[in-house]
């Protein structure tokens, strides 16, 4: 009993260990699933969700209630910026990152400033966003016709490209490394634990609690937005609204990362963990033989399941 | 100034009194806005069409209401709106689709959305799991117990209910009847004592424990409400649409929320109305509808009805934190 | 037979012992007091009793039958009604509704009856007519009553469970003259019906006022249990005080202070105090005595930033401080420690390491985190507090309570401040860190810091302050200097009436 209390006190352990048994679990199911070839597809679909996490991470570490709901919607709209700009050719490459990671920059600020200044909770500053950038994909689809990807991308997302593996997978690991120096080895990192952890006690040990909070939901935006240049890489073209399907999930991600929703705690190593079994689950479910219906049914439950390991909330009388 | 001083004391008495009165003012200047782009939207059959439109927004509004009101959140709402209309919509076509089978399924129909909320309720509360992920995961599950029900959308509802639904009764539109019954209906949940136990635990939990409150009990209450309300929203949706479709709600849930944040209720609970939240959901209903009427062209509706919404948030959540500070 | 008895009840939150071991016994038809300094487990006891806390250890029996208190509903049904000294009111619901909120009047069996409700609460709300002041009607909103109103409406709250045991944890603190004489007019009356009352103050004059009886708690265990009529002020305290305590009074005769003023305090008012004015030298340690909330730790955070300020003036230096928050009084040279270390000091989780680099971080303005050069400045900070840790990568929370302090206080010593003000710093930490702290406040001082020192211990206040400033009701009443610093003077001047 205890063994298993000390294991629930290990998220990332966990979840790394929910990963060997999900994927021995589809194996046996449908032999061929844990092959290299078809993790590495598994890993190009959980580097999507995990790059979209990074920033819902940060967000949630930060603490009060912090949580974003408008990634999906900075996902779509720099998977079309994206698509727009390069329309099939590498030259257009630069430019589009550079676009798409400004939006997405700019979208943060607004949240955070809406946040910070106007002390809007964020699930309703989000929302509230979430509803403008879906409104703001309609006028860019309609306006132009709607981009392909740049041939360099594409294959930067799903080609091998170093070692045997894609791009997009070094990609993640770059951010992987990227969000531990940032959280371990800068004074902005330390800032967001504090200020997501005890938040009175940062502030009165001098921490810019504002500026921080601000920069947490500006980096949100910008790796939403290299999602999305990801994203039109993966799928080829941009469509409407395909960043939707990372607006929840990239939070259960971060929670199934050991990270609580009430923040400080917690950290990119798990969710990048917890990206990955979300993806290996739902691929188990679309293996196997069910409909949809059994799939979705078997998928909330589990998730259900899953969270009874990961910090329940405290019991009324002490 | 002493003037003055009384004047903001005033309107701060009566904002506190009646939380939605800054909803209720958006609301009536959208309808003015509304009615001077296109005089014919606010009449009887104007008026009509949009609370056919927007009633199931309306319950389902009221449906998060209860959940907020002591702090919890459902993002399965528009899940369990959809189970119910699909789950009613079956039962209407296999019963024969008369009168007795659309009483049933409406009965059935009930039952399945007091039980989705009873399971939020116990994951929720008993389990005490975080609320937002909890029926995030809850939500998946009643969708696809949807879509087992109804694995597409498509089989249509007996004429019997849509035409009801559609239909006048003694020259009123049915839907003028539903209106009065929900506000009969909400009049007494006001009074009931389940919905101030629920604003007290929003309050503040832990100090309604150390009163002798049951708290773990009340939200399991306030999900099974926020399950019946769902319940009611299918109905609705269900008539103005005539058929089922497993997926119809789910793009409802955000939409509930920010009905409620629009009229007037802190997410944070303890503080709210559900009379607020009606209005919010109209509030939406007649932004779309203005945007249209005030000749957008229509690939810029939706960025301005985001935009209109957004300040509208904004600025709900502003006037109600001056008028409790 | 005594209608409510506790019997060696305890209660131990992690490594704190909040409660050792409490005895009491309250018979029907009595007022029973109960006092102690802050922290010696009176509200632990209390709320033992009305369900809201679950002891460790120990015996509860009413009537002589042993009873299981399983929550505060169960307590409720066993006739135990209780004033929670941090209240229990829901900000948003009127005075009625909170009145009743634990049993509210239906019909129906569903619907709350308004009649009823506010008719039943007027009988409560009357029993203040003329005392309560404008505004505390059963309509009115709590959120917008004053704090002696809110006071009141919980007063009522726990009259209108009319329960045949009633326990007022601090009823009075926020009460003027004539609200706690309509109190005790409602005790006396109650005490006719037969109720057994718990009655918890720190005013000596009021105890002697209502009481029947007294018990006395010191350090989390009951100490003596005494008649009223039988005892004196005197006695009290000195049960209060303790044996060890008796003869204490400042161990060191004062130090002359001769340094330079650094830090001057003229005139300053703001929620919670008024008209407070003092000096600190360089190398001087002032002291904030008297009861646990009288202003001292809100003056303290006014001159940090960290609480408004609507009048007067700091000056730092000779030249004037008006610091909008705590970042520009940190730059200023102002140090502030909290002795709710874990509201306001520890970064909950993190490591040791990043508990003490954030001062170090805002007045170097660094970006980067470089583990191995700020290990290096941390060391001798630590060092010099004589901190025991594993090591710097471990989380704040693998460390005792006093160590925990101890790291939140070495994070201001990295890049020395001017003035340190400490806001009770040894609040629950034990008694060889409290050492270590003082041997380096003391240290501080001989090399020059200005040093404040709040504390609700009075035998630190008098082993460690040159000065003491007692407060009473947000204002300084006595000065205590030289051979007056004795504890008898200092709990006198603290129990004194406002």
């Amino acid at each position: 009993m205890n063994a298993i209390l000390d294991l629930v006190k290990r998220p990332l352990l966990v979840a790394l260990l929910l990963i060997v048994g999900l994927l021995l679990l589809g194996e046996w199911l449908s032999p061929g699933f844990a092959s290299g070839q078809q993790i590495l597809r598994l890993l190009i679909v959980a580097a999507l969700l995990g790059i979209v996490a990074a920033g819902q991470n940060l967000v949630i570490l930060g603490g009060r209630e912090g949580i974003d709901l408008s990634v999906g919607g900075v996902v779509s709209l720099s998977a079309i910026i994206a698509g727009n700009l390069m329309n099939g050719a590498d030259a257009g490459i630069p430019l589009a990152i550079l676009a798409c990671v400004a939006a997405g920059a700019l979208f943060g600020l607004l949240n955070g400033l809406g946040v910070t200044l106007l002390r809007i909770p964020p699930l309703v500053m989000t929302l509230g966003m979430l509803g403008v950038l879906q409104g703001l994909l309609v006028v860019i689809r309609q306006g132009i016709p709607s981009g392909r990807a740049a041939p360099g991308l594409s294959q930067f997302v799903s080609q091998p490209f170093l070692l045997g593996l894609p791009g997009i997978i070094w990609l993640w690991i770059a951010v992987g490394v990227a969000m531990a120096l940032l959280l371990n080895r800068t004074i902005f990192g330390q800032r967001v634990y504090a200020i997501g952890s005890n938040e009175h006690a940062a502030w009165m040990a001098g921490v810019p609690v504002r500026l921080v909070r601000i920069g947490i939901f500006m980096l949100s935006g910008v790796f939403a937005a290299i999602a999305g240049i990801c994203l039109l890489g993966y799928s080829g073209s941009s469509f409407a609204n395909v960043g939707e399907q990372y607006m929840l999930p990239s939070i259960i991600a971060v929670v199934f990362g050991g990270t609580s929703l009430a923040g400080g705690k917690g950290g990119y190593t798990g969710t990048m963990a917890g990206a990955f079994m979300l993806v290996i689950l739902q691929s188990i479910l679309t293996t196997v033989n069910i409909d949809e219906s059994g799939r979705q049914m078997v998928f909330g439950a589990t998730l259900l399941v899953l969270m009874l390991f990961y910090g329940r909330g405290k019991a009324m009388r002490a | 100034m002493a003037a003055m001083m009384t004047g903001s004391t005033g309107l701060k008495r009566w904002v506190e009194r009646y939380p939605f009165l800054p909803a209720l003012l958006i609301l009536i200047v959208l309808l003015a806005l509304n009615g001077f782009y296109q005089p014919r939207s606010v009449s009887m059959a104007g008026i009509t069409g949009l609370t056919k439109t927007y009633l199931a927004l309306m319950l389902l509004a009221v449906a998060q209401t209860y959940v907020v009101y002591a702090g919890d959140i459902d993002l399965s709402a528009g899940a369990i709106l959809s189970l119910v209309n699909v789950v009613i919509v079956v039962l209407m076509q296999h019963w024969g689709g008369g009168a007795l089978s659309v009483f049933g399924a409406i009965g059935v129909g009930l039952l399945v959305g007091l039980a989705c909320g009873l399971i939020n309720g116990v994951v929720v509360a008993a389990l005490r799991l975080q609320a937002i992920v909890a029926t995030f995961a809850t939500s998946i599950f009643f969708t696809g117990l949807a879509l087992y029900v109804l694995p597409v959308a498509g089989t249509p509802a007996p004429a019997a209910f849509w035409r009801t639904y559609g239909g006048r009764f003694l020259d009123i539109p049915f839907v003028f009847y539903a209106v009065v019954v929900l506000a009969l209906l909400l009049r007494l949940l006001v009074r009931m004592r389940l919905s101030l136990q629920l604003l007290a635990v929003g309050d503040d939990a832990q100090r309604a424990f150390q009163s002798g409150l049951a708290v773990t009990a009340i939200r399991m209450k306030g999900y099974a409400l926020c399950g019946l309300f769902a319940a009611l929203a299918a109905f609705c949706v269900t008539g103005d649409t005539a058929s089922g479709d497993p997926l119809v709600g789910g793009k409802m849930t955000l939409f509930s929320v920010a009905a409620v944040v629009l009229g007037g209720s802190a997410l944070a609970g303890g503080y709210g109305t559900v009379v607020g939240s009606v209005f919010g959901a109209l509030i939406i209903g007649l932004i779309n509808s203005l945007v249209y009427f005030v000749g957008t062209p229509s690939e810029w509706q939706n960025l301005l009805q985001g935009l209109a919404i957004l300040v509208a948030l904004m600025a709900g959540v502003i006037v109600g934190r001056r008028a409790r500070a | 037979m005594s209608k409510l008895k506790l019997g060696g009840v305890s209660k131990a939150y992690g490594a704190t012992m909040a409660l050792r071991r409490g005895d009491l016994e309250v018979e029907a038809g009595e007022v029973h007091v109960l006092i102690g300094s802050n922290g010696s487990g009176k509200s632990t006891l209390c709320k033992i009793a009305a369900g809201s806390v679950r002891p460790d250890a120990g015996e509860v029996s009413i009537d002589g039958q042993p009873v299981r208190i399983s929550g505060p509903q169960a307590a409720r049904s066993l006739g135990i009604g209780i004033f929670y000294q941090e209240l229990s009111l829901a900000a948003h619901r009127t005075v009625a509704e909170n009145i009743f909120l634990p049993d509210l009047p239906v019909t129906a069996g569903l619907f709350v009856d308004r009649a009823a409700l506010s008719g039943r609460a007027a009988r409560y709300t009357a029993l203040f007519d003329g005392v309560a002041g404008d505004g505390l009607s059963t309509d009115a909103v709590v959120e917008n009553l004053r704090a002696d109103q809110r006071q009141l409406v919980e007063i009522m709250k726990a009259l209108a469970t009319e329960a045949p045991i009633l326990i007022f944890d601090e009823p009075t603190s926020a009460l003027d003259r004539a609200q706690v004489d309509r109190f005790f007019d409602i005790l006396r009356d109650l005490k006719g019906q037969g109720r057994a009352m718990i009655f918890i103050s720190h005013r000596m004059d009021e105890i002697f006022a209502i009481g029947d009886r007294v018990t006395v708690m010191r350090d989390g265990e009951t100490v003596a249990t005494a008649r009223i009529a039988d005892t004196d002020q005197a006695e009290v305290v000195r049960h209060m005080v303790g044996e060890a305590g008796q003869g204490a009074q400042a161990a060191a005769p004062a130090p002359v202070a001769e340094g330079e003023t650094v830090l001057a305090v003229r005139g300053i008012s703001g929620v919670g105090y008024s008209g407070v004015s003092f000096e600190v030298r360089k190398g001087e340690i002032l002291g904030f005595g008297g009861l646990h909330g009288q202003g001292q730790s809100r003056v303290l955070r006014a001159i940090f930033g960290a609480h408004p300020v609507a009048s007067g003036e700091i000056l730092l230096h000779g030249t004037r401080l008006a610091a909008r928050g705590p970042r520009e009084a940190i730059r200023s040279g102002l140090a502030y420690v909290s002795g709710d270390r874990g509201r306001d000091g520890v970064i909950h989780g993190r490591p040791i390491l990043e508990n003490v680099i954030p001062i170090h971080a805002l007045r170097q303005r660094l970006h980067l985190a470089n583990p191995a050069a700020l290990r290096q400045k941390a060391q001798a900070a630590v060092e010099a507090l004589r901190t025991k840790f594993a090591g710097f990568s471990h989380p704040i929370n693998s460390l005792s309570g006093g160590n925990q302090q101890k790291i939140v206080i070495a994070r201001w010593l990295i890049d020395r401040p001017d003035v340190l003000l400490l806001d009770d710093p040894t609040k629950g930490i034990d008694l060889s860190a409290k050492a270590d702290l003082f041997a380096l406040i003391r240290r501080l001082a001989a090399e020059g810091l200005g040093i404040v020192l709040y504390s609700s211990e009075d035998a630190e206040l008098l082993a460690n302050a040159d000065r003491i400033l007692v407060f009473n009701g947000g204002r300084v009443t006595r000065e205590l200097t030289g051979e007056a610093r004795t504890r008898f003077n200092l709990t006198q001047a603290a129990y004194e009436a406002a």
